[in-house]
């Protein structure tokens, strides 16, 4: 049939039509078809790369100039404190920025109302945009991709896009690896990064057989959304892939990030920072907002979704890989789930500070945090300091939904998981999207959201306290 | 920081497109012309943009038509005034949607599409609480779709011009969803669900954008 003429059939039809079936023609209307299943590229891959490089540097600017816009990005450590392997320093203070004419303190008097219907909102406490939203996808820091290339020969350099956040506000690199099997040996890391070229000679005698081959597929590199032999990549040569480790290095994160898998359209996706996998033995909520209850389902569904892009459709034409589900999937779960947290020697076996370890403003911050702040309510010191659960902190209270940044639709989070404050110094940038640069951050943001009203010292004391945990 | 040094150089670059959308560029049309490598020059359009447009445009004049017809017909004098205010917003973006289409080629339909018209057909035939409710009803399914139409141009399509209206359109028509959904839930008597109230009676206008795009 013609256009014009089955437009019109549709049109006398409509007419005719009596009430009833008003709900058949309303399920035929039409809404774009790529809205929920990606595109494939429209032109050759050399022609997309050419358009991409040339971008690339006012991608980068305009990111630089949103980060800066929100936040103090310079380089201020707090005197010594260092992450677990002491290979980099905890960085300290507020950092997200204030808009003009307010403080801290009178924001905190402010309600909710007001502060959206004034603009008020700090931006820097926004959920925080990728550096390219209408293409997302795995971005991995400088550092291990220089790592990569240097063991494997290996690319994950993107040319679209380069990592945005500076060295010292991510975390150590390489992280060091505690296993709950080998307490008493501490980090087996050797201060290496754990590659499919390494693993074994580091592993051998500590680890059992099905351990080792769940690390070995752990590292393994497979095809996946940005890495991959298609046109649909971002890499410049045809790739073998990414592996599991390339963002949760050393089974902890290098603040790679993503896009979340959950969500469409492309738009609204939101930004994901990378979970570190210690203590993940201990979790059964999986995801921010997936919620998925296993390690295996995770595991097994990383690998068959493009990582993180939550479209089997497009995954399944870069080369499919179905994991075993018992001889595979299996045993990559069983060695993440001998990752421990770091070890926290102020700490008894309630998960409370011991009182003749801690300082007195730690052990203020551990009365805050569990009195007046209210924050043990969520992160349970017995549970790892979480809850298994998934809360909405209704951030929406305090800004007007639907804004763009950087073509990044600001909408509602929703529900989150609790993520665990064990070895929390150690994980920069904080909340699911990585959105608040230090712990100081954090605790404004929840004496804002939960409506605490601390004082200076409470705090001070907060933070002296997580940096215990 | 390492990228602040880029600045100086593309400074000239900046003035024009400071802030502007940038797409994925395997999405772009292949005949686009080009303003400098990697930015379409203005008013070169892809598929999605014209989709866009098009849909867009013919939901927009339907929210025109059954804005007058719920100024005349409803019981409830909050959703009279809801219809006021769609005759007025959308009235105000169809006008700036038919200019950026003329420039960038783009035929937009005449009359609205056979899905509006068949939600009009049902609503004539309606009066009193039941027009209310039926109207309300249709409105918030209505946002609902136009809010996911922006969003996809946000990202999908090429045209800076129409993105940007796409982008400033987005949070207009949520805080429609949100006011349609509070008078349908009063409708109902329920007590509106949310916490962040959309502002009722005509007043939208809720505190400065401070997001720049
Ligand atoms: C692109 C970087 C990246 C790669 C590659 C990656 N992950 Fe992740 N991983 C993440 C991010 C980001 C999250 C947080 C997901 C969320 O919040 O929904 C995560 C979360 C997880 C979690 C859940 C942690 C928790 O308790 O919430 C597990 C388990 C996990 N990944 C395992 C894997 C495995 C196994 C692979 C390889 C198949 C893999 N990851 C590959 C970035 C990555
Ligand atoms: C209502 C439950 C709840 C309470 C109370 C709560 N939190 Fe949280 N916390 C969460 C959730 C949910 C997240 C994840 C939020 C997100 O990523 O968007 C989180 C994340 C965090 C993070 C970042 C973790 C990471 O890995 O990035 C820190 C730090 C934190 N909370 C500290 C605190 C402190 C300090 C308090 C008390 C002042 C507190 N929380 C009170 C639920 C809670």
């Amino acid at each position: 049939m013609s256009k014009p003429l089955k437009r019109n059939v549709l049109f006398a039809a409509a007419f005719l039509i009596p009430a009833t079936l008003f709900t058949l023609i309303a399920a035929s209307d039409p809404l774009p078809p790529d809205a929920t299943y990606r595109p494939l590229p429209t032109r050759p891959f050399s022609a997309v790369k050419a358009d991409d490089e040339a971008q690339k540097p006012r991608v980068m600017l305009r990111q630089a100039d949103l980060l800066n816009r929100r936040y103090d990005m310079s380089d201020r450590p707090i005197a010594g404190v260092m992450m677990s392997a002491a290979r980099k320093a905890v960085q300290g203070g507020v950092r997200v920025k204030l808009p003009a004419g307010v403080t801290w303190e009178s924001l905190a008097e402010m309600s909710p109302d007001e502060i959206r219907q004034r603009g008020l909102m700090p931006e820097g406490f926004l959920p925080l945009p990728h550096v390219k939203q209408a293409t997302g996808g795995q971005v991995i820091p400088d550092r291990h991709i220089d790592e990569i290339r240097r063991q494997e020969a290996r690319d994950l350099r993107r040319f679209d896009v380069n990592f945005d956040l500076p060295d010292h506000l991510t975390p150590e690199f390489p992280p060091p690896v505690f296993l709950t099997t080998q307490p008493h040996l501490g980090d087996v890391s050797r201060g290496q990064l754990l590659t499919i070229k390494n693993f074994y000679e580091f592993m051998n005698g500590i680890i059992t057989p099905v351990q080792m081959e769940g690390l070995r597929l752990l590292l393994t590199p497979f095809p996946q959304e940005e890495f991959n032999q298609t046109e649909d990549r971002k890499v410049a040569e045809q790739s073998t892939g990414i592996s599991c480790l390339d963002c949760h290095a050393n089974f902890h994160t290098n603040a790679a990030f993503h896009l979340t898998p959950d969500v469409r359209p492309q738009a609204a996706r939101f930004r994901l920072d990378t979970t570190s996998l210690r203590g993940v033995f201990n979790q059964q909520v999986h995801g921010s907002k997936r919620s998925l209850r296993s390690v295996e389902d995770f595991t097994e569904f990383e690998q068959r979704t493009a990582y993180f892009n939550g479209d089997h459709v497009s995954a399944t034409r870069k080369g499919v890989h179905l994991p075993d589900r018992t001889n595979q999937v299996a045993m990559m779960a069983q060695m993440q789930n001998i990752i421990d947290f770091p070890p926290a020697p102020k700490l008894d076996p309630f998960g409370r500070l011991d009182r003749t370890k801690a300082t007195e403003q730690e052990l203020a911050g551990e009365q805050v945090f569990f009195g007046k702040a209210r924050c043990a309510e969520c992160h349970v010191s017995q549970t790892s300091f979480m809850d298994n659960s998934m809360h909405d902190l209704k951030l929406e209270r305090f800004y007007q939904i639907g804004n763009t940044s950087n073509d990044f639709v600001i909408l509602p989070d929703g529900p989150i998981k609790t993520f665990t404050l064990r070895g929390i110094k150690d994980s920069p940038p904080y909340l699911h999207d990585g959105r608040l640069m230090t712990l100081a951050d954090t605790v404004e943001f929840f004496n804002l959201v939960l409506g605490l009203k601390l004082t200076q010292q409470e705090k001070e004391a907060l933070v002296a306290y997580m940096l215990t945990l | 920081m390492r990228l602040l040094a880029l600045g100086s150089t593309l400074t000239i670059l900046l003035v024009s497109s400071a802030f502007a959308q940038i797409g994925n560029p395997a999405g772009a049309d292949p005949g686009t012309r080009q303003a400098a490598p990697g930015v379409p020059a203005p008013h070169q359009t892809n598929t999605q943009d014209q989709l866009f447009a098009q849909q867009v445009g013919s939901g927009g004049m339907a929210e025109v038509v059954l804005g007058r017809l719920a100024d005349r017909k409803a019981q409830n004098r909050a959703v009279k005034e809801f219809g006021q205010l769609m005759v007025q917003d959308h009235g105000k973006a169809n006008d700036k949607l038919a200019a950026l289409a003329k420039s960038a080629d783009i035929p937009l339909p005449n009359e609205p599409d056979p899905e509006h018209k068949a939600v009009q057909a049902r609503l004539e035939g309606l009066n009193g609480a039941a027009f209310d409710v039926a109207y309300l009803a249709a409105q918030v399914q209505d946002h609902q779709k136009t809010a996911q139409l922006l969003q996809w141009e946000i990202n999908s399509g090429q045209d800076a011009q129409l993105q940007r209206f796409a982008s400033e359109t987005l949070p207009i028509v949520l805080k429609h969803l949100r006011m349609a959904q509070d008078l349908a839930a009063q409708t109902a008597g329920q007590t509106p669900r949310e916490f962040a109230p959309a502002t009722t009676g005509m007043d939208h206008g809720d505190g400065s954008r401070r997001v720049r795009q």
